[in-house]
């Protein structure tokens, strides 16, 4: 069994910014870390290895920085790891991403299964799996809160809904996307930090993963931001109530009721 | 931990590196540079379980990558319950192994790297969620008898219910108490210390300037009128508490270490 996982890396804040001119997320200064929801993505591929045997490989597109999350994928366990980036692949939308991860899945060449987190914490648009899965013209499941079977054909899985969830079974080679339900992701170990530092990561450019050029950046981006802007700051307060366990209670019932809580 | 208060033996506490350092090479080395120094002054090495939420490496994982010596009576681990089922079996088999006795049990502070262990991981069914108590429970029933397990003690919280948080602790099995970091006296701890003669308390003493961080250590503002002297402060806490041990937290090593042959006498 071959599984690509597909990770991205994020700005480490709830609070993001925003260049008024480019409509794009200042990410310089920010500390960037590994999507939380790829965390997922990376625990289901190395349990599925675990249990199925193979190799996982972790793949990501982004400026040469992203290395960081693809060593992080080697400290938890995945068998290699790739990084995309080149001048070319700035400004990409979520169609060219998808597009060029696609590429770079056909070049890796024979995989089974692609997994994603269910979407990035930057973005949040949850199109990139999808997109990749449609680039490639392979099934797909979103969602994905199990694996429930998984043999050399085709996989089953439960994907979660608003108001519960459905089970399909899919042909491979297919792409999922997971949610937080499905796993309980593992934390890098010391010998897995140790490990990785002395790995190689490559390093792919458009040539390398034969990606036509009006496909990638923004030549190859279809979407147009008109106008974007973070929301407004949550107004909240702290209050401190002292006193005795009971007064203590007691001041939080009057508090709760004269906002008309309880 | 008798023994540590009868031998005047400090409690020195080192930060294990954050697993997102930029230098880990380098943290790693100032990490057993540290824990060597604080094993040969013959004072008891405490490392920290992943402090505020912060994703670090484990002590025991450290202990074994670079094989630092464990003396009896001169290592403590943190343990927290924010640990997957199989680490905290991991991190509880290795100090079995390595002869590690001391554990603080805690129930610590989480985030999104670190998953808060479930009641049923620990065979607890009618609860909803895992404390330092159900910690405690559970470690003393899948290693009897193998470890010394102490628990933390918070004075700024709300006194009654963190007296009656101590009482399950104790029921729970724990035998030492250490305090949050104190500073000059405190009643709340001459309530504990009145209430628990026959538990040693384990008295932490903050020996940065920065009273600031703290204050957001402790969830409580600690205002001081004038700039707080570390070394002053724990001069003080010997006088004040002459029955109890003494935890330092963000020791400076440089600056502060070599003072302190002379501070507990």
């Amino acid at each position: 069994m071959k599984i690509v996982v597909c990770i991205k890396q994020v700005p480490a804040t709830n609070e993001a910014k925003i260049d008024p001119e480019t409509k794009r997320i200042i990410r310089e200064g920010v500390k960037a870390i590994l999507n939380p929801f790829d965390t997922y993505a990376l625990e289901e591929g190395i349990q599925l290895r675990e249990k199925f045997g193979g190799e996982v490989i972790a793949l990501s597109m982004g400026p040469p920085k992203a290395e960081q999350i693809l060593r992080e994928a080697l400290a938890l366990g995945v068998n290699r790891a790739i990084l995309l980036s080149d001048r070319n692949f700035a400004g990409s939308d979520t169609w060219a991403t998808s597009y060029v991860l696609a590429q770079a899945i056909k070049r890796i060449g024979q995989v089974d299964l692609v997994i994603c987190g269910k979407q990035a914490i930057d973005g949040d648009t949850a199109q990139v799996g999808p997109g990749i899965a449609a680039h490639l013209g392979w099934e797909q499941a979103t969602y994905v809160m199990a694996v429930e079977e998984l043999s050399s054909s085709c996989i089953r899985v439960k994907r979660m809904h608003e108001d519960g969830y459905d089970i399909c079974k899919i042909s491979l080679p297919a792409l999922i996307t997971v949610v937080k339900d499905v796993n309980i992701p593992r934390v890098p170990t010391l010998k897995g930090w140790l490990f990785s530092l002395k790995q190689d990561i490559p390093v792919w450019k458009p040539e390398d993963i034969k990606a036509v050029k009006t496909k990638i950046g923004l030549n190859g981006s279809p979407t147009m931001v008109v106008k974007i802007e973070p929301p407004p700051p949550r107004q909240t307060r702290t209050k401190r109530i002292e006193g005795t366990a009971r007064e203590c209670a007691l001041s939080l019932l009057r508090e709760l009721r004269s906002r008309n809580i309880i | 931990m008798i023994h540590h208060i009868l031998n005047k033996n400090y409690l020195v506490e080192v930060l294990p590196p954050k697993q997102d350092s930029e230098n880990l090479e380098a943290d790693l080395k100032k990490f057993c540079t540290r824990y060597r120094k604080v094993i040969d002054s013959g004072y008891c090495v405490c490392i920290t379980d992943n402090t505020m939420g912060n994703l670090s490496f484990q002590g025991t994982e450290i202990i074994e990558e670079f094989q630092l010596s464990v003396l009896p009576k001169q290592v403590m681990i943190h343990l927290n319950t924010f640990h997957r089922k199989d680490d905290l079996d991991n991190i509880l088999t290795t100090c079995h192994q390595k002869e590690i006795e001391y554990i603080l049990v805690i129930t610590g502070d989480g985030s999104p790297r670190l998953p808060k262990l479930r009641p049923e991981d620990v065979n607890f069914t009618n609860i909803d969620s895992i404390t330092s108590v159900e910690l405690l429970s559970y470690i003393h029933r899948e290693y009897p008898g193998s470890f010394c397990l102490g628990v933390a003690f918070n004075p700024y919280e709300p006194e009654e219910h963190e007296l009656e948080k101590m009482a399950r602790k104790i029921k729970a099995g724990a035998k030492f108490i250490i305090t949050q970091p104190i500073i000059g006296r405190n009643k709340v701890l001459d309530k504990l210390i009145n209430r628990y003669p026959q538990i040693p308390v384990i008295v932490e003493a903050w020996m940065s300037k920065n009273i600031n961080l703290l204050s957001q250590a402790v969830g409580y503002e600690i205002g001081l009128k004038e700039e707080y002297d570390p070394i002053a402060n724990l001069k003080l806490l010997h006088k004040l508490y002459p029955g109890c041990g003494f935890y330092l937290s963000l020791l400076g090593f440089k600056t502060q270490y070599d003072l302190l042959k002379d501070t507990w006498i």
